[in-house]
C-alpha cells in the first residue's frame, strides 16, 4: 500500500494543473475526423504494416489551416502537442519536438493522454521498467537502469506485486495480434519518456509541488473580502503613476545594458552549468576570486549599486578608496547595511558604535552629510531603530554615484582590473561528454568553509578599523 | 493448505488486473467497440468477485491471532500483494469510467482516437475470463448503462478499501519481498521466437544493433535446431544398427 493512494488522501495533495489540456483535447478529437482531419497512411515494417500514422508537415499544415496561423506559430503549437503527449514521434523517440518534414508521428491513446487528476506512479513506472526488462532480456538503457535499482530499493515492499504484475501484463500483451503488440510498446514508451523524461529530453509535464487545496474549486469570496478589494482598488486607481512612455523607455535602457549578461539570451562563458553540469562558471564567479571574469567586471561599470551588491567588486571599490584616503564613506553605508539586516539586540550598541565613528563632531571618520540629515540622525539614534540611518545612508550613497563612482571607473585600479579580467574560452561538449559531466558531478564548497572564510575576514576587518590605541602605540615605540 | 488458496486466488486477482488495464488502454481508441465495453463489465466483475474473497479469505487469517510469526509475515506480504492489486484496479475502473464517458460508442459520428491500434481485444478478455472464446450478449446502450453501474461499483470498491485500511492493521513498509531485482528475467517466460520477432519490429529507431541482434539470434537458434537435428539423426543411426547387429 503506498503513502499516496488514489482514495480522498487524508493530506489532500493535489497535483498542479495544467490549464490547456480540455482544449488540447477537443482540437485532438478534431483531428480525428475522417473527411476534415489529418489524413493518415500506413507504416510499413518488416512483416506487417501498421495504420494511422501522420507526417509532420501533414499536422502542421492542418493546425495552420485550421487557426489561421502563419506556418511558424502552427509549427510551435505541434511541437506542444508533442511535449504534451497527445502525439508521439516514431522515429527518435526521445526528442519530443515536431518537425516540419514526412517525419512520422502517431497519435497517443486516451489512457496516455496527460491528465490533472491522474499522477503517473512511482508503482506503474517500476511495473514498466519490469517488462521492459523481459523484453529487452536485462539490457536497459542507463538511465532505465538507475531508475530501475532506485525503485527497487524504495518500493521494496511492493516488489513482489511489481514483478507479478509485470509478467502477468507481458502475458496478457501477448495475446493481442502482432501489429497492436507493437503499437502498445510504442505507445508504452512514449508515455514513460514523457513522464521520466532522459537527460536532455523536454516534456511539457508539470513537475512543479503539490498544490495543498484543489486548484479546480472556485474560491467564495465573502462580502469582507470584496470590500477590501474595493478599497484596494480604489486607492490604487487615486495612485500617481508613471507615464508608460518613460517606463518603457527605462525598461528598453535596462534591456539594452543587460541583455548580453543574461543567462537565457546570451550565452554564458565557459558554459551553463545547469545546461552541462560543468561548474567552472561558478568557480570562476566565487566571493573572493583573485582574478573576476570579463563580464563581472563589465558589470560594475553598469551602476554602483552593482558595484557594491558584488562583494567582489566592494572589495575592489575598497582598494581605489584606500588609495584616495576617502573610505570613511563606504564605511559608513556598510555600518548602516550591517544594522539594517542585523539582530534586534545589536542595535543598540552598533548605533553607539557607528556614532562614535562616524557622526559625532570630531569622530576618527566623520562622514560630510548636510546638516539637516546631521540632526535628524543624530535625534534618531537617542531612539535607535532599524532604519534609523536610512537618510544617511541614502545622501552618502548618492555621493559616492555621483563623484567617487566616476573617478573610480577612470581609475588605473578598474582599468588595470580589466585588463586583468579573465575571458574564459566556451565550452564545447559532445553528448558523451555531457554524460560524463552528469556523472561526475561535484559536491562544491561546503557551507561551512565559506562561514568559516567570512568569520576570519570579519574579524580581521574588525581587527582593523579598530580605532588606534594611541598610547600602545607610543609605547611600542618608545620600546623600539 | 490456506496460504496455497490464498496464493492461487491471489494469481487469479493479479491476471484479472493486468488483463483489465490492458483492455481500458484501449479504450478510446480505434479498437474500441462495443465488444470491447462488454470486455470491460465483465472483466470487472470477475475482478470485484476476486477481491471479495480474497478479501474474506485474507481478514479472516489476518485476525485470527494464534498463527506464528513466519505465517503472519507471509500473509502480510501477501496482504501487501493484494491491497496493491486492488489499487491498480480502483484507479483503472475511475480511469475507465472518465474515458468511457469522454467516448460514447452511440452517437452519429464516433471520434475515436486513430491510434494504429486496430484489432480487438477478444483474446485478452478471454484470457481475464479463463474462457476458450468470449460470447458477446449485451445490447446496444451498454455504455450508458453499464456507466451508471460503473460508478456504484467504484463506490463499492472505495469502501472495501476503507474498512480494510481501518480493520486490519499491516505495516506494508515491513514487508519484504522475496524477489530481488531482475527476477522478472528468471521467471518462466517464454522468450521464444515470438518476442524475438517483436524486438526486431519494435525497435524503429535508426539503429541496427538490435534488429541485427534480434535476427542473429534467429540464425543462430537455426544452426542450433538444425545440429540437433543431425545428432538425432546419429543417434537413430547408430542405436539402429545395434538393433540390427544384436539380433
Amino acid at each position: 500500500m503506498t503513502i499516496r493512494t488514489a482514495r480522498p488522501d487524508r493530506v489532500q495533495h493535489f497535483p498542479p494543473r495544467m490549464h490547456c489540456l480540455k482544449k488540447l483535447e477537443a482540437i485532438v478529437v478534431e483531428m480525428q475526423d475522417l473527411k476534415n482531419g489529418v489524413k493518415g497512411s500506413e507504416q510499413k515494417l518488416n512483416v506487417t504494416t501498421i495504420p494511422h500514422v501522420i507526417a509532420g508537415k501533414d499536422i502542421i499544415a492542418w493546425i495552420a489551416n485550421k487557426m489561421k496561423t502563419p506556418t511558424e506559430e502552427a509549427h510551435v503549437f505541434c511541437t506542444m502537442l508533442v511535449a504534451y503527449g497527445y502525439i508521439y514521434p516514431l522515429q527518435n523517440h526521445k526528442k519530443l519536438v515536431m518537425c516540419n518534414d514526412t517525419s512520422l508521428y502517431r497519435f497517443q491513446t486516451p489512457y496516455f493522454w496527460p491528465t490533472q487528476k491522474w499522477v503517473a506512479e512511482d508503482s506503474d513506472y517500476a511495473i514498466y521498467l519490469a517488462k521492459r526488462n523481459i523484453r529487452k532480456k536485462g539490457m536497459l538503457e542507463p538511465y532505465e537502469q538507475a531508475h530501475y535499482n532506485h525503485l527497487h530499493k524504495w518500493l521494496n515492499h511492493k516488489w513482489d506485486f511489481i514483478v507479478m504484475q509485470a509478467t502477468e501484463q507481458y502475458k496478457a500483451g501477448k495475446e493481442r495480434k502482432k501489429p497492436d503488440r507493437v503499437v502498445f510498446d510504442c505507445q508504452e514508451r512514449a508515455y514513460w519518456i514523457l513522464n521520466r523524461p532522459p537527460r536532455r529530453t523536454h516534456s511539457a509535464i508539470d513537475c512543479s509541488p503539490e498544490h495543498l487545496f484543489d486548484p479546480n474549486t472556485d474560491e467564495k469570496i465573502s462580502f469582507d473580502q470584496y470590500r477590501r478589494m474595493n478599497i484596494f482598488y480604489q486607492q490604487a486607481i487615486m495612485r500617481s503613476k508613471v507615464k508608460s512612455s518613460v517606463s518603457l523607455g527605462a525598461l528598453v535602457k535596462y534591456i539594452t545594458t543587460y541583455k548580453t549578461h543574461d543567462p537565457f539570451l546570451a550565452p554564458c562563458l565557459p558554459s551553463n552549468p545547469w545546461q552541462t553540469d560543468n561548474d567552472s562558471y561558478w568557480n570562476l564567479n566565487t566571493r573572493r576570486v583573485e582574478i573576476p571574469t570579463k563580464m563581472r567586471v563589465e558589470r560594475w561599470s553598469f551602476s554602483l549599486f552593482e558595484l557594491l551588491t558584488d562583494l567582489r567588486g566592494r572589495d575592489d571599490f575598497k582598494v581605489f578608496l584606500k588609495k584616495e584616503f576617502s573610505g570613511e564613506n563606504l564605511a559608513f553605508w556598510e555600518a548602516a547595511e550591517v544594522l539594517k539586516w542585523g539582530t534586534a539586540s545589536s542595535m543598540p550598541s552598533k548605533a553607539e558604535t557607528i556614532f562614535k565613528t562616524f557622526l559625532a563632531p570630531g569622530a576618527p571618520r566623520w562622514i560630510n552629510i548636510d546638516g539637516r540629515t546631521m540632526g535628524l540622525t543624530v535625534k534618531g539614534l537617542d531612539h535607535p531603530h532599524r532604519y534609523v540611518l536610512e537618510a544617511a545612508q541614502t545622501h552618502v550613497f548618492l555621493l559616492m554615484k555621483k563623484d567617487t563612482f566616476f573617478r573610480y571607473l577612470k581609475s588605473p585600479v578598474y582599468k588595470d582590473m580589466q585588463k586583468k579580467a579573465l575571458n574564459p574560452e566556451a565550452h564545447n561538449f559532445s553528448p558523451a561528454q555531457l554524460e560524463q559531466n552528469a556523472q561526475n558531478r561535484s559536491l562544491g564548497i561546503h557551507p561551512i568553509i565559506l562561514w568559516k572564510q567570512e568569520e576570519e575576514e570579519n574579524a580581521k576587518a574588525a581587527a582593523a578599523s579598530a580605532p588606534i590605541d594611541v598610547k600602545a602605540m607610543m609605547s611600542k615605540i618608545d620600546r623600539k | 493448505m490456506g496460504k496455497e488458496e490464498c496464493k492461487t486466488m491471489l494469481d487469479a486477482l493479479n491476471k484479472v488486473t493486468a488483463c483489465y488495464r490492458h483492455l481500458v488502454i484501449a479504450l478510446g481508441s480505434t479498437s474500441d467497440s462495443q465488444n470491447l465495453r462488454e470486455e470491460l463489465q465483465r472483466t470487472r466483475k470477475k475482478a470485484q468477485e476476486l477481491a471479495v474473497a480474497n478479501r474474506t479469505k485474507l481478514t479472516s487469517v489476518l485476525k485470527d491471532k494464534s498463527i506464528s510469526k513466519e505465517d503472519r509475515a507471509e500473509y502480510e506480504r501477501l496482504w501487501v500483494l493484494f491491497s496493491s492489486s486492488m489499487e491498480l484496479l480502483e484507479v483503472d475502473m475511475k480511469r475507465s469510467l472518465e474515458i468511457g464517458q469522454d467516448f460514447p460508442i452511440k452517437v452519429p459520428t464516433r471520434h475515436f482516437i486513430q491510434t494504429g491500434m486496430t484489432g480487438s481485444t477478444t483474446t485478452v478478455a478471454a484470457r481475464a475470463m479463463s474462457v476458450q472464446n468470449m460470447k458477446y450478449e449485451a445490447d446496444s446502450n451498454i455504455d450508458t448503462a453499464d456507466l451508471r453501474e460503473l460508478r456504484s461499483e467504484i463506490t463499492q470498491v472505495s469502501q472495501m478499501m476503507e474498512e480494510m485500511e481501518m480493520k486490519v492493521q499491516v505495516a506494508p513498509w515491513a514487508v519484504e519481498a522475496k524477489q530481488e531485482a531482475g527476477a522478472e528475467l528468471k521467471s518462466n517466460m517464454s522468450v521464444g521466437n515470438s518476442s524475438v520477432g517483436v524486438i526486431s519490429i519494435c525497435e524503429e529507431e535508426p539503429k541496427e544493433e538490435d534488429g541485427g541482434g534480434g535476427s542473429r539470434d534467429a540464425g543462430i537458434a537455426t544452426i542450433c535446431a538444425v545440429v540437433g537435428f543431425f545428432i538425432i539423426l546419429f543417434v537413430a543411426a547408430v542405436l539402429g544398427y545395434l538393433v540390427i547387429n544384436m539380433s
